[in-house]
């Protein structure tokens, strides 16, 4: 019955937020256009997309996806740099990237971070390295793996986390049964001694892409709260399903389409999840203290510019970057006003229809916030749009 | 040519894939169905709350079963279904070549066409064509931005089905060629201003960037690829497959839908010695070519554009262009003198021309569409271009036809099409004809026009093989000639056949 009663008082809590967000919208109705010329979001700030580096490391692995800016400078990385992992291997098959490969803005230079052991035996069904990847600032990289035997999801494992060491070494591995694929990428509040990572799973129950695979609406959001003693590896204190019921598929094609971004809000009270098989983004309220599903949460915004969401950030102002999986697009949302402003062109490759379908993945901001890191998957680039 | 053309096609990641499916409609067993219901009534907000336990959408036919799949070694036959290229990353040497910026393609494809009526005579033939092709991306090699170093070679096998059988003017493949190996082409390009211009050059293949039509490159057909019209009013049909020819490109992008291409090329690639046949003429003796298009794209993206909306607008590209050779040319009735070249007082050497040229337009549309995210579509394509009637065979020539994208539900990758291609006979071509009938006094084939209607159907077996049925007809075959003995009537043919086309 808990279920019920948090029901009725999430209904309660979108009645009083809608009746806010009316009381606002007419507030802001009835305001004078004063930042009229104003830019009203981060993409049409941006000028140019520079191809920073083919990202393809000496063992050949391909397709990148996850895009971390290290927040601190430790081991053989420094602040700044730009960390990028492969999902595929040399033959070009999903699900068994090993590598993480960094990329250094001062150098424009591109060094291999970390290769892991494609059988790495801790790691149920070995490593295909997935969207999911973060550099705390303790200096330790944790990063998600989505593995697969042959490239499709008929032999996949329910994959970990990997921990390493900032020299790129694995420290250790989190598996639990609350984790199967973490995909996409991982929202984090880092505390420094204490970090919580939020992970999405989008492997439970999806089986091989042979014929009409159907979709199981039993992906999730994990939280994921670590303590990290000094000079110690993250440890999990606990693991806490913080949203249930979100939508997975084999697909032939791209592996596995579930939710995959996940940002949190500036004041941390609201997680947003790309669910790229409902095409919409949802918000999950009080993601750090909540100790139970909100299931799929709220709808913040669906279709429109979305076509199959992936990754997402948040950018300074407090909106919403996610890429898309079905055109070279990356959607800009206002989450407060709950509306899309637009979407800009960075993959047009006509290779594809639409341009830049399945191109695109990982997305990350820059230091600054001027602008930010995202892949060119299917030309295996680190493009920087600023 | 419609194959080579694929040789140019970079992207290899899975991932780009379009496939995307729809969940399959799945009937939930009673009980689950009551379970469900029963939950619903508590889904006060909506489904939006719905928890994995209620939900009747599926469930895990092996739950966690991918917990107990432990990581196994990959060895050569890994993936060998799934990957993009039959051979994976060679043994390692790809991922070397990597290394060093170099990406090596190998392609094989190979086709039987057998002639079931008309034309010289009815049987079948197996021909083939391997292609090797290594680039080098500079940035990776030497630190140079922006440059590609690409060079290819053939490897042509088999019997021409179109010279042995036929007799049409339509030839019946893109890849039919005398057999041998050559150097294809072996050029250079290197591009500034963030890539809005680009120079090439070498040893081009003209037809890989020059009135090429995305549609048509479906079909089989040769004149599909290389037009009828440059194949035969060129000299050796000009710089463009199996042949190349040394020149420079330029390519620029003035607006984000209008490109334009510029070339200036040797004019005749076999000019200084037509045995050469390993490809290495490097002709610059012959005459130039001179090549201009203009490229309009509708309804496509520009890198960068912000949009508020999504565009609906189907895309399509349009282009005309020119080309100028200045060599002399023939001409096609009179001789030197200024009677027929059928007339017995004749000298038999030919007037000439200074210089041939050429107009054309091409259009490449989408027509449907119904849902913009689906590999689903339906476009068409026309051609249609001219030259002088005086001095060449073909004085016009045309191509019209239509593609439909993922015929069939899950079958994304796959394409039907049906296409016409028209050749007219230039004006002193048909009047020598009839010149050499007046003359003779006999039966002679005075040649017109001819047209073939070509069907497809290209399957996709796995993303490192396709598999192409395809049926020709060809109206008035030969133009209304045969080219073996004028005298002799030539039939309308009709080829079917089957194309098999690996990437190793």
């Amino acid at each position: 019955m808990k279920h019920a009663t948090r029901t009725l008082l999430q209904c309660t809590v979108h009645a009083a937020r809608s009746a806010l967000a009316l009381a606002a919208a007419a507030v802001l109705a009835g305001a004078p256009l004063a930042a009229h010329a104003d830019p009203q979001g981060l993409l049409e700030t941006v000028k140019h997309h520079t191809t920073l580096i083919n990202t393809v490391p000496d063992n050949g692995d391909q397709n990148p996806y996850a895009i971390f800016v290290a927040p601190v400078s430790s081991g053989t990385v420094k602040e700044g740099d730009v960390l990028v992992d492969n999902f595929n291997n040399a033959a070009n098959l999903q699900g068994t990237g090993s590598t993480i490969v960094d990329y250094h803005p001062d150098t424009k230079q591109m060094t291999l971070f970390a290769s892991i052991p494609r059988d790495l035996k801790e790691c149920p069904g070995g490593v295909g390295l997935s969207t999911a990847m973060t550099m705390l600032k303790s200096g330790w990289v944790i990063v998600g793996s989505t593995p697969s035997n042959d490239g499709t999801t008929g032999t996949k494992g329910a994959g970990c986390l990997i921990v390493l060491d900032s020299n790129g070494k694995i420290a250790k591995t989190i598996s639990s049964p609350n984790i199967n694929d973490p995909w996409g990428n991982m929202a984090v509040l880092d505390n420094g001694d204490h970090a919580t990572l939020f992970v999405s799973n989008a492997g439970f129950g999806v089986g091989g892409a042979d014929g009409d695979p159907p979709v199981f609406k039993q992906a999730t959001v994990l939280r994921l709260d670590l303590d990290i003693p000094s000079g110690q590896a993250p440890a999990v204190k606990s693991e806490t399903v913080v949203a249930s019921g979100f939508g997975a598929q084999a697909d032939k094609g791209v592996f596995l389409v579930g939710p995959t971004g996940l940002a949190l809000s500036a004041d941390n009270k609201l997680l947003y999840v790309s669910d790229a098989i409902g095409n919409r983004i949802n918000v999950i309220e009080d993601p750090l203290t909540r100790d139970t599903s909100a299931g799929v949460g709220r709808q913040l915004t669906a279709d429109g510019l979305l076509h199959r969401p992936l990754a997402m950030i948040a950018t300074p102002q407090g909106h919403l970057l996610v890429t898309n999986a079905l055109n070279g697009q990356v959607v800009e949302i206002d989450p407060v006003a709950g509306k899309q402003l637009y979407a800009r062109w960075i993959d047009t490759d006509k290779a594809q229809t639409p341009p830049g379908n399945g191109d695109l993945f990982g997305i990350a901001l820059t230091p600054s916030g001027d602008g930010f890191y995202y892949v060119e998957d299917d030309v295996n680039t680190l493009v920087l749009a600023q | 040519m419609e194959l080579t053309r694929s040789v140019h096609v970079t992207s290899l990641a899975c991932s780009r894939s379009s496939a995307r499916r729809r969940p399959a409609p799945r009937r939930a067993p009673a009980l689950r169905a009551i379970a469900a219901l029963a939950a619903s009534a508590t889904f006060a907000c909506g489904a939006a709350h719905a928890q994995s336990n209620a939900n009747p959408d599926a469930a895990p036919e092996a739950p966690e079963a991918d917990l107990a799949i432990q990581a196994q070694p990959s060895n050569f036959w890994t993936g060998f279904w799934t990957r993009q290229t039959m051979l994976g990353d060679m043994g390692g040497l790809r991922p070397w070549l990597g290394k060093y910026g170099v990406t090596f393609q190998l392609t094989e494809t190979s086709e039987y066409l057998a002639n079931l009526r008309g034309g010289l005579k009815t049987g079948g033939a197996y021909d083939g064509l391997t292609t090797a092709t290594v680039q080098v991306d500079t940035s990776k090699a030497l630190g140079i931005p922006g440059g590609l170093f690409n060079v290819s070679g053939l490897q042509i096998h088999g019997t021409n089905l179109s010279t042995s059988n036929l007799g049409t003017l339509n030839t019946a493949s893109g890849i039919e060629a005398t057999p041998t190996t050559r150097l294809w082409e072996l050029w250079y390009q290197q591009s500034f201003l963030d890539k809005r211009l680009d120079v090439k050059i070498g040893q081009q293949s003209l037809d890989q960037e020059f009135i090429t039509s995305q549609y048509a490159a479906l079909f089989i057909n040769t004149m599909f690829g290389w037009p009828a019209l440059p194949s035969y009013d060129m000299p050796s049909g000009g710089p463009a497959y199996p042949l190349a020819g040394l020149g420079v490109r330029v390519r620029g992008q003035i607006t984000p839908s209008l490109t334009a291409l510029a070339g200036v090329f040797s004019g005749d690639p076999l000019g200084n010695d037509p045995n050469n046949l390993s490809g290495t003429n490097f002709n610059l003796h012959n005459g130039t070519l001179w090549i201009g298009e203009l490229q309009y794209a509708i309804n496509q993206p520009s890198e960068g554009e912000l949009v508020s909306a999504d565009n609906h607008g189907l895309p399509g590209t349009y282009k005309i262009g020119f080309w100028y050779n200045n060599n002399p040319f023939d001409d096609q009735r009179y001789d030197n003198t200024g009677l027929s070249l059928a007339n017995p007082a004749s000298t038999g050497i030919a007037a000439t021309h200074r210089g041939n040229y050429s107009v054309y337009a091409v259009a490449d549309q989408m027509i449907w569409r119904p849902d913009p995210d689906e590999a689903r579509s339906i476009g068409v394509f026309a051609r249609v271009m001219g030259a002088p009637g005086d001095r060449n065979l073909v004085s016009l020539a045309a191509n019209l036809g239509i593609v439909m994208k993922a015929p069939f539900k899950g079958r994304d990758n796959d394409s039907v099409g049906l296409a016409a291609s028209y050749i007219k006979v230039g004006n002193n071509v048909h009047n020598l004809d009839l010149d050499q009938r007046m003359f003779t006094g006999g039966p002679y084939g005075v040649r017109t026009q001819e047209t073939v209607l070509e069907a497809t159907y290209q399957y996709q077996v796995t993303p490192w093989w396709i598999l192409q049925a395809d049926a020709q007809y060809t109206f008035n075959a030969g133009a209304g000639q045969n080219p073996q003995d004028p005298t002799a009537p030539l039939r309308n043919t009709f080829v079917i056949g089957a194309r098999t086309t690996i990437t190793f």
